[in-house]
């Protein structure tokens, strides 16, 4: 393949993620609103304690009017004010999202890779079939990440002892920013691979998780400069957008509470598009480049035969709205 | 021949007498003794980089002005300090840390020690034998941080008596403002040091993990040696570099009236000079750095000019040649922060950014407000912190505000701010009762409580105290009190008495509460509310300006702490009333008739009683105030969504 196919393929990826998403954006606003929802119940524990304390108190104008950190630091004080308890809550939301879109990944997947509205039917019909097969998959990315994890602690160990006998202050520093930026790109790659993993499943109907898990990590292996590069720019666009959203809320006016909530909440769904991107990235790439679908796969989602057939011949009854077939896809290439 | 002799003679004694002049440890317009001089010390010091230690040869001559003849001297050896059984290690350990050091464990190059090789009194002998390790706090009889000698014959009164003693320092790694890193060395209290006769016995208290130092006043003459690529920085100022031809060189520093003595060496320091004009001549500041930290050099240097200002127009004139300011490098954080006379270590990194003003900025304004607070007026730093730390601390808030503003004196970040004399209020309400200020400091339940009382209550009391009898008539008091204690070692009673005496007032009230007490103040508005006061008839229909109300406001003294205070009651057509209460009584009512509602109740309106310890009490509205709330739950829900989405990516 020449260089310039390959740099194609690569634009031609991105973009096709992007207008994937962009065709499927109902699947953003849902899960968006969902986050939302889930991010207001977990706040209303600590809305009403923050109330409690300042809705009848002139003290909350040193908040108000710039953020004044003494003034925050008696607020967390107020014996009444339970915010360890606020914050269980409003972690106990933040699993749950997580759980939902460990559901909904399945159903996600299936809208990319059909590339069509699916009814809502058929949208949890495919969440719940691969619900816990996703659930293996995320147990045995635990390995993995936990490993990561435990690396870093070990970064910051060496930093701090090569750093704290070199004479320059920056290098401590630059070793552990080295250290944390390729952890952070390994765990990327865990991400991908096991985002691959779950784009397999879905196109395949893979049961085995195990075997699919060395499957696509093999299928990484031989595309991984193709695969890694189209993810770390969908997450630079993420780091982007939240950098710029930083920005402007920095030149927001303290007292602009509105509008510093929908910079926020503007921030936040830049995030979830730019993570869904990625996914419908994959599964671009996947449809562009991976193994033929094997028949029958797909057979939670195909109406039987006879259904059709008779729909067909029953006057007045609409005809399914059935998937386009799509053309057998190309062994990889290897590229 | 003879003209040229006498020419001779003549530019001789020019030399001389500039170089008096340029030598000498005061600033132009200050000439000594300040102080009564007790101590003389004179130290030959030899230092080994790659072993981290000093040999050194001490000549101390020491004055009896203790009216009695003194027949034994205890010593402080402080270094000793660090080696695992000592009384400070212990006490470090027990709360798990000190400072920015974990002393979860024990390394061994947290070792250090004073080793004294030979102890020789004049007249009198080799007395190296008669020395013995004392514990006078806590009976540690594995702590070697003070050492007696007890002489053949007792010295009498008026006179002198000279004790010249070989040692050697070993130094930690940096640990308590002192120590070593890399190339970096922080020598502070590496030399044996005399106890201080003080209120007719001595004091020489073991080397504590809470408290500092004390010591009496005299003169310094160090000799140090060391590789000549060396940068050396010291107490006083300098009066000779010489290069012994053999890779190394010999600087020597003098200072007078001062109680203590510190330096610092490092080739890699950068030297950054200035001076401040102040009221009795200028003064050489001499800041001690690294080319990394660079973006601090100019902050380091405004903030000096900015503080001593500050304290020569309030509290009296810093009277010395020089002020050497030491940047230790990173890693060295257990360096940074430490005042000794004339010399104090600041803090900052390659990347503090510009609206912390924590580092370089408050720190070293601290540490020099030690020149005053412990260098001057000479506080017994072991029992009484309060004095030094908490007056400090009080005079920092006071310095930092007029320098950068009252509510971001100590951060002002991405509209995230904090003043100083609030942060020192956070951290008195963190352990607000367990110690009172006037207790012996060493002896404080924590170094938790240590901080918040020495440091933030003192500090916190002080500012409330303004209420009582101004901000001017306090500056005056701590002016009087500075300009009459300087070079004395005054108590906690001579302080409080000052303050008395200038404002005019009996305050013992106060400090009865405040310094002996523990008592926590906490005021509360409990009720503000506007009835009609025709509420009887049905049919009254209330009418804004028409309808009479009456309106109720009580004000709770829900803490111990008596204290008066002032209460702004605000109306709907725009009236305002200030009450005030003296507090004595548990509540007080406040009954109004009107034709305005209550709009809001405010306890201390001008904000200045910072010893109250609930400000969201302090007021009442009748109307909800939604801001802070919308405002904080914006923020906790983008959060929650944030931390959500987070979560979501790992599965």
């Amino acid at each position: 393949m020449k260089s310039g196919d390959i740099a194609g393929q690569r634009k031609g990826l991105l973009s096709a993620g992007a207008s994937l998403l962009w065709r499927r954006q109902e699947i953003l606003w849902w899960v968006f609103a969902v986050n939302v929802v889930l991010g207001a119940l977990g706040t209303l524990g600590a809305a009403r304690t923050l109330n409690a304390a300042l809705g009848y108190s002139l003290a909350g104008n040193q908040l108000v009017k710039g953020f004044d950190l003494g003034m925050f630091y008696e607020l967390l004080r107020l014996p009444g004010a339970n915010f360890l308890h606020s914050g269980s809550a409003a972690f106990a939301c933040a699993f749950l999202f997580a759980v939902f879109m460990l559901f909904v990944s399945g159903g996600i997947l299936e809208a990319f890779r059909q590339d069509r509205r699916l009814n809502t039917g058929d949208f949890f019909a495919a969440s719940g079939a691969f619900f816990w097969r996703f659930v293996r998959l995320m147990l045995f990315s635990l390995v993995p990440f936990v490993f990561l994890w435990s690396l870093y602690p070990l970064v910051n160990r060496f930093a701090e002892y090569v750093g704290d006998r070199a004479a320059a202050d920056q290098v401590g520093f630059c070793i552990q920013f080295a250290g944390t930026i390729l952890l952070a790109l390994l765990a990327l790659l865990v991400r991908l691979w096991f985002d691959l993993a779950k784009v397999r499943a879905v196109a395949q109907d893979q049961r085995s998780m195990w075997r699919n898990l060395w499957e696509s990590c093999a299928l990484i292996w031989r595309n991984v400069g193709t695969l890694f590069w189209m993810y770390l720019r969908i997450s630079l666009v993420a780091a982007i957008a939240l950098l710029i959203g930083f920005l402007i809320w920095a030149k927001l006016s303290p007292t602009a509470i509105p509008a510093t909530f929908i910079l926020l909440e503007f921030i936040l769904l830049a995030q979830l598009a730019v993570r869904l991107w990625q996914l419908a990235s994959a599964t671009a790439w996947y449809q562009r480049h991976a193994e033929a679908v094997p028949a029958g796969s797909l057979a939670y989602t195909m109406p039987q035969p006879e259904a059709v057939i008779a729909a067909i011949e029953t006057p007045g009854v609409p005809e399914p709205d059935l998937p386009p077939l799509s053309e057998p896809e190309a062994p990889p290439t290897g590229a | 021949m003879q003209g040229h002799r006498a020419l001779s003679v003549f530019a001789v004694g020019v030399l001389c007498y500039a170089s008096a002049i340029a030598q000498s440890p005061f600033a132009p317009k200050v000439s000594g003794p300040l102080s009564q001089r007790v101590v003389a010390y004179q130290i030959d010091a030899k230092y080994d980089p790659a072993k981290h230690t000093v040999d050194a040869t001490e000549t101390l001559t020491y004055r009896n002005l203790t009216g009695q003849p003194l027949d034994h001297f205890p010593f402080h050896l402080y270094l000793n300090a660090f080696q695992p059984k000592s009384t400070w290690v212990r006490e470090a350990h027990r709360d798990g840390y000190f400072r920015t050091s974990s002393l979860d464990e024990w390394d061994p190059k947290d070792n250090g020690s004073n080793e004294i090789t030979s102890f020789e009194v004049a007249g009198m002998g080799d007395l190296t034998r008669q020395m013995k390790f004392i514990s006078p706090d806590d009976g540690n009889v594995d702590d070697k941080t003070v050492f007696e000698v007890r002489l053949p014959r007792p010295v009498a009164a008026g006179q002198d008596v000279q004790f010249k003693i070989k040692f050697k320092a070993t130094f930690p790694e940096v640990i308590a403002r002192t120590g070593y890193k890399r190339t970096f060395l922080l020598a502070g209290q590496w030399f044996p040091k005399v106890g201080v006769w003080w209120h007719d016995q001595w004091n020489c208290h073991q080397f504590h993990a809470m408290t500092e130092f004390f010591a009496d006043f005299g003169t310094y003459d160090v000799k140090i040696t060391l590789p000549k690529n060396y940068v050396v920085g010291a107490t006083g100022v300098q009066t000779g570099d010489t290069d012994n031809g053999n890779g190394t060189k010999t600087v020597s520093f003098h200072a007078e009236d001062v109680h203590d003595f510190a330096w610092t060496a490092d080739p890699n320091f950068k030297v950054v000079e200035d001076h401040f004009d102040g009221s009795v001549g200028p003064v050489k500041i001499r800041l001690l750095t690294y080319d990394s930290h660079k973006s601090s050099w100019q902050r380091y240097l405004d903030v000096i000019r900015g503080t001593m200002e500050k304290f020569d127009q309030w509290y009296g004139p810093y009277p010395y040649a020089q002020l050497t300011v030491v940047d230790p490098p990173h890693g060295a954080g257990e360096a940074g922060g430490m005042e000794y006379p004339t010399f104090i270590t600041g803090d900052t990194s390659w990347y503090a950014p510009k609206g912390d003003l924590s580092e370089p900025e408050l720190v070293t304004e601290h540490e020099f407000g030690h020149q005053y607070w412990y260098g001057m007026v000479a506080t017994n730093e072991f029992e009484n912190a309060w004095l030094d730390e908490g007056i400090n601390s009080y005079t920092e808030v006071k310095v930092l505000d007029s320098l950068f503003g009252r509510n971001t004196s100590s951060l002002n970040l991405l509209g995230i701010q904090e003043g100083d004399g609030e942060e020192l209020r956070s951290s008195y309400l963190g352990d607000p009762d367990f110690d009172p200020l006037a207790r012996a400091s060493y002896t404080d339940m924590s170094m938790g409580s240590y901080s918040a009382v020495s440091y933030g209550k003192t500090a916190t009391m002080l500012s409330t105290l303004e209420t009582i009898v101004g901000e001017q008539a306090l500056r005056n008091a701590l002016h009087i009190y500075f300009l009459k204690y300087r070079f004395t070692h005054p108590t906690q009673q001579d302080f409080m008495r000052t303050v008395n005496e200038v404002t005019g007032q009996d305050l013992n009230w106060y400090w009865d509460q405040a310094a002996y007490g523990t008592q926590v103040m906490d005021y509360e508005v409990l009720r503000a509310t506007s009835d009609s006061a025709d509420w009887y008839q049905q049919d009254a229909t209330e009418k804004k300006g028409a309808t009479t109300y009456e309106t109720q406001v009580i004000l709770h003294r829900k803490g111990e702490f008596i204290f008066p205070v002032e209460a702004e009651v605000k109306f709907d057509n725009g009236e305002s009333i200030r009450e005030r209460w003296d507090g004595k009584d548990r509540w007080v009512r406040y009954i109004y008739h009107k034709k305005a509602k209550v709009v809001s109740v405010e306890i201390d309106p001008d904000h200045k009683v910072t010893m109250d310890s609930d400000y969201l009490n302090n007021s009442r509205t009748s109307d909800r105030q939604k801001g802070a709330t919308e405002k904080i739950a914006a923020y906790w829900m983008f959060l929650t969504q944030f931390f959500a989405q987070m979560l979501s990516w790992l599965v």
